[in-house]
């Protein structure tokens, strides 16, 4: 047990020394798509819309060199292959030949875009449902290109907060200062002159002049009157893109799957305590990133989506710790490990759409019920999971071991228990959004498909509590019944919005629904599966 | 005296319960499937709100009120089983007895609920709520000296092919057609004499409903009679109709108004000024809200009413729902509702949630160790 803390210790303190490089130009503030991040993020974002990565690794270069590099030099800028085109359709279009690299300049691409601007005009005014998969490409194409060439001339980076005298909250790029002649105060004045002599520096390789001029740029950030954005925060960020707390963690898991199994092979004690310490430092990393997202958007941990997934994994993270720390034999680790890894991908496949901590809608602009309705409700889809994975196991070890009653009896009432705790969230949860509802339009309960979706898990958790209770089903059918109960909840999680907004985003939605199709029918095979074989097997006995 | 025990007994069976939630799931996952096709006023009528409903055309199946008052009455019931009252079973009572009061306040909820829509531009007020679905028929007599006389025919009269005889003007209106969405198209060729008001220079034609019901234009057809020969015939009117027909009913003015349902109010509101906040260099609304002056015994007072901040006033509540860009005065959509179950869910969540803890405070720690049973 020592090692245990020991090793725990050690991991936080690489957790909370996070190196202290100083203020870099990457930690400049920028005002993009309503919040204010920093540069590190608008960049890395801006690359990988253009060019489908985080950084260009062919040519070492991260995503603010790369920027930095653009708007000092935007001539050669134009003719770096930086947009990654992949559709052949839109090639031909550009008059441009295919190559398999999919990567064109901005120079390759403009003369094409030109020459089809009144057909994407025609394109933009369509309502998007309305546009083929060429025509969203296309327009998406042009829009980047028309951002790029805003970029590499300062106009798309929003770096000046508005002076006293402004009453609007949007910030003011260089652009609108020098050439269009706006005024600016003296804290504006000493933020642009400290980018230019930074910039300056840069031009001419001057290490020194760079960092007096970055200097000057933070004492002239931390004295702005009236800032709505605080340097520490910026920090924090540039620092989480940087480390990517979720890769780390997501490798822990990784390590201590295979751990596990090797310990399974071996049966030595210390491989498995290995793989739980690696399980609870893959947990510390993991509760650790989305405690700094928090912290950075000032808001509760679930307010998208994709946020929705990272604290589902999370919370069948802790279940599984729980469970391990009572049974002590693995079991825990297992479905922790598996699962962890799962949602990790899952999360990651949603990060690739571009920045995860988008701005929200006013109804969701309400921290208290972002903070308990959708956090209970997300416990709950963590919950219910968590007892369909135990159900999978209960239905694998009675194939396996169907003779074993106090091991079978002891899984069973795992199960019976996480099916509780996950009833408690889920019907919480649910009613904590009617009271939502009722508090901002009116009515507890509309029967809208995302309000649907939760009284369907929490529906089939009574009945299945209910049927066991009454002997109308057995153990095995019991754990069939929540082994079904994840289809429930992968149809209220990801099914409900395809019924929604189904006809909205076409292209993404396709993929969900045909991989929400392929989860469903393996889970059906799986789970029937597992409860018809040992039947099957018996049969022969009796007769 | 045991048969009422054995009825009790079936009643309050969990089986029951079990086979009652299995056709709610049911229920609930067609209806929610169904609402792709038909929008969701439409099946929550005909599954959720509705006693029966017909599957296929003919064969009726019980519908979410049934299946509801089925579980109100097993789990009433089933607080009667003296299997029960255990000690070691206070939670599980304690949940039931919540879940007990979330369906009853659901019950008065469903049964005495009203909701409707204030509509208000800015500078100016109003003092009643629009139905949502229903319409109504208004007859409206301006020839009084300081004020406007409002006869109503309500919703269930409008029907097609229904007949209304009123004696105190010595009319008699014939409903020819009650339509869900209309457009108005320009006549081609002249009317025939019968047809009079706008119906004489212009058709009403239906048009494909609309699955949102709010969005969908509804359009009447009606013959009057009883009024003199020259403005006897047949009239149209429709929602929104700008201009409105006039005709004479013993010497006096009259015009026809085809609107949404209206209730009164004690109060009225004024909107002083729609606000909509967006985030900074984006699309996306940050957040709106209305000034409004709620003006009662024309004394006004101040109130801000905003995204998950409503305005409550006389057992009404007044929500920002929407709004209506105009060239240069916005208009603020407040959804209206009069609710007397709403503090039911408050109540019955805490109540179950306290229950469920305390079982499973309880019981968890067992469940979940490895070596429950072995020493057996």
């Amino acid at each position: 047990m020592n090692s245990f803390v020991r090793s725990i210790f050690y991991l936080l303190i690489i957790i909370f020394v996070q190196v202290a490089s100083g203020f870099e130009i990457k930690d400049i503030p920028v005002q993009d798509e309503g919040r204010i991040k920093p540069l590190d993020t608008f960049a890395r974002n801006h690359l990988l819309a253009f060019y489908g990565k985080r950084s260009i690794k062919e040519l070492d270069l991260t995503a603010t060199d790369w920027l930095m590099n653009l708007i000092l030099d935007p001539h050669n800028g134009r003719k770096q292959k930086i947009f990654n085109v992949r559709n052949p359709d839109v090639i031909t279009s550009l008059l441009l030949e295919w190559s398999t690299e999919h990567k064109y300049s901005f120079n390759e691409i403009a003369p094409g875009l030109t020459g089809q601007s009144a057909m994407l005009a025609g394109i933009d005014q369509k309502p998007n449902e309305n546009r083929t998969v060429f025509e969203k490409q296309l327009l998406e194409l042009s829009r980047n290109a028309l951002r790029f060439e805003e970029i590499s001339y300062l106009k798309a980076l929003k770096l000046i907060p508005p002076g006293n005298k402004d009453s609007s909250d949007e910030w003011l790029s260089p652009y609108d200062f020098i050439l269009t002649g706006m005024p600016m105060d003296q804290s504006q004045e000493k933020l642009l002159g400290s980018l230019q002599s930074y910039l300056a520096g840069r031009l001419a390789g001057e290490e020194q002049t760079m960092r007096i001029a970055l200097m000057d740029y933070e004492n002239a950030l931390r004295s702005f009157p009236n800032k709505d954005f605080e340097i520490d925060t910026l920090e924090k960020e540039t620092w989480m893109n940087k480390v990517n707390l979720f890769y780390i963690s997501l490798g822990c898991y990784i390590m201590a799957f295979i751990i596990l199994a090797l310990s399974w092979m071996t049966q030595p004690l210390w491989l498995n305590r290995i793989s739980f310490v690696l399980l609870v430092s893959g947990a510390l990393l993991h509760g650790y990133g989305i405690i700094l997202r928090m912290l950075i958007m000032g808001r509760p941990p679930v307010s998208t989506l994709y946020e929705s997934i990272i604290f589902v994994s999370f919370i069948i993270i802790i279940f599984s710790l729980i469970l391990e720390y009572f049974r002590k034999d693995g079991l825990g680790i297992f479905i922790g490990t598996v699962t962890g890894s799962l949602f990790h991908y899952i999360g990651f496949s949603y990060a690739s759409d571009g920045d995860t901590l988008g701005m929200l809608v006013a109804v969701l602009n309400s921290n208290f019920w972002l903070a308990t309705h959708v956090t209970t409700i997300t416990m709950g889809y963590g919950a219910s999971l968590m007892a369909g994975c135990v159900a999978h196991l209960y239905l694998l070890q009675s194939l396996r071991y169907p003779k074993d009653e106090p091991r079978l009896k002891s899984i069973f009432n795992n199960l019976y228990g996480i099916t509780l705790v996950a009833l408690f969230f889920t019907l919480f949860g649910t009613i904590l959004g009617g009271i939502w509802a009722d508090q901002s339009w009116g009515r507890f309960w509309g029967w809208d498909p995302k309000e649907n979706g939760a009284l369907l898990i929490v529906l089939w958790q009574l009945m299945m509590i209910h049927m066991r209770l009454s002997g109308i089903a057995k153990r095995s059918e019991f754990a069939l019944g929540m082994g079904l109960n994840n289809i429930i909840v992968a149809l209220a999680w990801f099914g409900v919005n395809l019924l929604q907004v189904g006809l909205h985003s076409y292209g993404f939605d396709d993929g969900v629904a045909r991989n929400l199709f392929i989860f469903i029918a393996f889970e059906i095979v799986i789970c029937f599966g597992l409860y018809f074989l040992p039947k099957l097997r018996t049969k022969p006995n009796i007769t | 005296m045991s048969d009422i025990k054995q009825l009790i007994k079936f009643i309050s069976s969990p089986k029951v319960f079990s086979y009652t939630v299995v056709w709610l799931i049911v229920l609930v996952f067609f209806g929610t499937i169904a609402q792709k096709d038909v929008g969701l006023y439409a099946s929550q009528v005909k599954y959720f709100s509705s006693y029966y409903f017909l599957f296929a055309g003919f064969l009726p199946l019980p519908g979410g009120r049934i299946t509801i008052i089925i579980m109100t009455i097993n789990l009433a019931s089933s607080l009667f089983n003296k299997n029960l009252w255990k000690m070691k079973k206070l939670g599980i009572i304690i949940v039931h007895v919540g879940g007990l009061l979330l369906l009853i306040g659901g019950g008065i909820t469903a049964k005495f609920s009203a909701e409707g829509n204030m509509v208000i531009k800015e500078g100016e007020s109003s003092d009643h709520v629009d139905d949502y679905h229903d319409m109504e028929l208004a007859f409206v007599n301006t020839s009084l000296e300081d004020s406007l006389e409002y006869t109503i025919f309500d919703a269930p009269l409008l029907g097609e092919g229904s007949s209304i005889k009123y004696d105190k003007l010595g009319i008699q209106i014939d409903i020819i057609d009650h339509i869900k969405n209309v457009r108005i198209e320009s006549r081609i060729s002249p009317a025939d004499s019968i047809y009079k008001g706008f119906l004489d220079d212009f058709v009403i034609i239906p048009k494909q409903p609309d699955k949102e019901n709010t969005q969908n234009r509804p359009g009447l057809i009606f013959k009057l009679a009883g009024t003199g020969e020259e403005t006897d015939g047949i009239y149209g009117a429709f929602l929104g109709q700008r201009v409105p027909d006039t005709f004479e009913i013993g010497g006096e003015l009259f015009f026809a108004e085809f609107r949404r349902k209206r209730t009164y109010l004690p109060f009225a509101i004024e909107l002083l000024d729609f606000k909509k906040v967006m985030h900074p260099g984006t699309n996306v609304a940050k957040s709106f809200s209305s000034e409004v002056n709620l003006i009662e015994d024309k004394i006004p007072r101040r109130v801000l009413i905003q995204m998950n901040e409503p305005l409550r006033h006389k057992g009404y509540t007044f929500y920002q729902a929407s709004f209506v860009e105009g060239l240069d005065k916005e208009t603020t959509v407040l959804a209206t509702v009069k609710n007397y179950g709403r503090m039911f869910p408050y109540i019955s969540s805490i109540i179950m949630s306290i229950g469920l803890l305390i079982h499973l405070l309880f019981n968890l720690p067992k469940m979940l160790k490895r070596t429950s049973k072995r020493s057996k």
